[in-house]
């Protein structure tokens, strides 16, 4: 309802205001007829345009976050998954493979590379620097869980096959593989047992950060072209 | 009162919040870390009593290659392979001459007339000028060419993919091959667990050849039987370790050996019998896990290493008493 001021003005002087509802129902109508007025001012003047621009830039933002927000959700599940990795090449055996997974045992476990391998009697990852003998003796082996299987294959080579079972990616024998034979033994993380968490907890620790997330498409990085079909 | 008392408990537990978070993060780093409980102490190996180490070294140059992989000393002069290139530098690290090759070469001999270059598959002949002479490739798609020797007009190819040494003449014409058995009911001669297979001639010409995965030292002769050996299989200082050592050898004047090994990288001196004399390099002296260096020598007793991950020259001499 429209007051002019000129009835505004005549109707606070006809209405006496002595009840304090009659008051703020009188304050109410003035306040009322301000806005109104006030609107009809606003329309008018320069300071309208700019709240409006305001309103207008403000919908306009949140409707483009929630456009990419759902785009970005929308590509997470149709495009393609990301999963950890580690880089043999940049691995320095540090051990917290084995102690920082929140998998028990570790979802990283040591792999073969067998075109590399020299299949040697005098192994360095598979025998203790310090071993009195050349055999399969507990006191003789380097693995810490017995996970490395050794065979006799012809005088003087001998096969080394990893338990994925009892490893427990302590990297023990990619450490004497490495500084004494041919690197062949290394460390991958394994897809089926990693449970892809959205910071790895092995990642944030390691010293040389040989672990990143990669396509899914193309999980492991591998030394050399051959590991044994089935078997670590 | 009410406000207050729930605004003290709001900032507590803030700083309780900022504390443990500060506290994760800076304990949480990978060197704040404890110790690994798994870590295998290979330390003990590279620590040697300064009483074995009978060389220092004296000089060393840099080279102006990426991936340095052969060596020979002749004449008073570094004949160094690597790249795709052959460089020339005289003992002050001077650049003499360079010549450049289409693939890269993984090894080099110089004999008085011709140098010899070794590739992968296949070895060039070039005159002492450098011009190419003439180039072999009768080798097969898994040779991996490590060393070569010439002695009488016969050149020695060291093939570790083969696991064989084939014999040339100068022509390039195949004379045979040694194959290291030492009878024929012998399945395996050489064994060869990575491409490291080294092969020279002494000052009495003999031809002596590493044989790596049993860390022995044969003699042959010329047309291929084994005439003497030694070995020393042991992690300890006097002896080699790891599936295939030693990757390098050179002779000095006295007939002594030089070894260098990979893996924990040294370089040690054996007499002409195989006994064990002392130390050049203890592993302290390289970056860990580099390469074996490859060696040459003068007819004064220096050790030349070519060291291919510091990409130098390093001179050793023995120790004044």
């Amino acid at each position: 309802m429209l007051f002019s001021s000129q009835s505004r003005r005549s109707l606070r002087r006809i209405i006496v205001l002595q009840d304090p509802y009659v008051k703020i129902a009188v304050n109410m109508l003035n306040v009322n007829s301000h806005k109104q007025i006030r609107g009809i001012e606003m329309e008018n003047s320069p300071k309208n345009s700019r709240r409006d621009f305001i309103k207008k830039g403000t919908r306009l933002s949140l409707l483009l976050t929630l456009g990419a927000v759902g785009g970005i959700a929308a590509k997470h599940l149709t495009g393609e998954k990301y999963v950890w990795q580690i880089d043999p090449f940049k691995c320095t055996q540090c051990g917290r493979c084995a102690t920082s997974c929140v998998m028990s045992p570790s979802a990283v476990k040591c792999i073969h590379a067998y075109d590399l391998c020299g299949y040697c009697d005098l192994c360095g990852g598979y025998l203790k620097p310090d071993a009195n003998q050349r055999s399969t003796a507990a006191e003789n082996q380097l693995c810490p869980t017995a996970a490395i299987q050794r065979k006799y294959i012809e005088e003087p080579y001998f096969e080394y096959v990893i338990d994925e079972s009892l490893c427990i990616g302590c990297a023990k024998c990619v450490k004497g593989c490495t500084s004494f034979g041919n690197g062949s033994l290394h460390l991958q993380i394994i897809q089926n047992r990693c449970l892809n968490c959205n910071e790895c907890s092995i990642a944030r620790l390691c010293p040389s950060e040989a672990i990143s997330r990669v396509k899914a498409s193309n999980p492991y990085k591998v030394k050399g072209s051959f590991t044994k079909e089935g078997k670590s | 009162m009410k406000n207050k008392g729930i605004t003290l408990f709001l900032i507590i537990l803030a700083v309780i919040i900022v504390t443990s978070v500060t506290f994760d993060y800076y304990f949480s780093k990978p060197d704040e870390l404890p110790e690994n409980p798994y870590a295998l102490n290979i330390n003990l190996l590279e620590k040697i009593d300064n009483s074995k180490i009978l060389y220092t070294e004296s000089r060393n140059f840099g080279l102006n290659f990426t991936e340095p992989s052969g060596i020979c000393f002749s004449e008073g002069q570094f004949f160094i392979v690597g790249d795709q290139k052959m460089q020339i530098i005289d003992t002050f690290g001077k650049l003499k001459g360079e010549f450049k090759f289409d693939q890269k070469p993984t090894c080099v001999y110089v004999s008085t007339q011709n140098i010899f270059v070794g590739f992968r598959k296949s070895v060039s002949v070039l005159n002492r000028e450098g011009l190419k002479m003439n180039e072999w490739n009768s080798f097969s798609d898994s040779s991996v060419i490590t060393s070569l020797a010439e002695k009488s007009g016969i050149l020695f190819v060291a093939d570790a993919g083969k696991r064989i040494i084939r014999k040339f003449s100068l022509a390039g014409n195949p004379l045979g091959v040694i194959e290291g058995k030492t009878g024929n009911d012998q399945i395996h001669g050489f064994i060869i667990p990575s491409p490291y297979f080294d092969i020279a001639f002494n000052e009495d010409g003999e031809l002596w050849v590493v044989n790596p995965g049993k860390h022995a030292l044969e003699n042959y002769t010329v047309s291929g039987d084994l005439r003497t050996w030694w070995k020393a299989t042991s992690v300890r200082i006097e002896g080699f370790s790891g599936c295939c050592n030693p990757a390098h050898f050179a002779f000095l004047p006295d007939g002594s050996f030089v070894t260098s090994e990979k893996g924990t990288v040294r370089i040690k001196v054996y007499k002409p019998s195989g006994e064990f004399l002392g130390v050049v390099a203890a592993p302290s002296r390289f970056k860990e896990n580099s390469a074996a260096p490859d060696l040459a020598t003068d007819n004064e007793g220096n050790i030349y290493a070519l060291d291919m991950d510091k990409k130098m020259i390093r001179q050793f001499v023995k120790k004044e008493k």
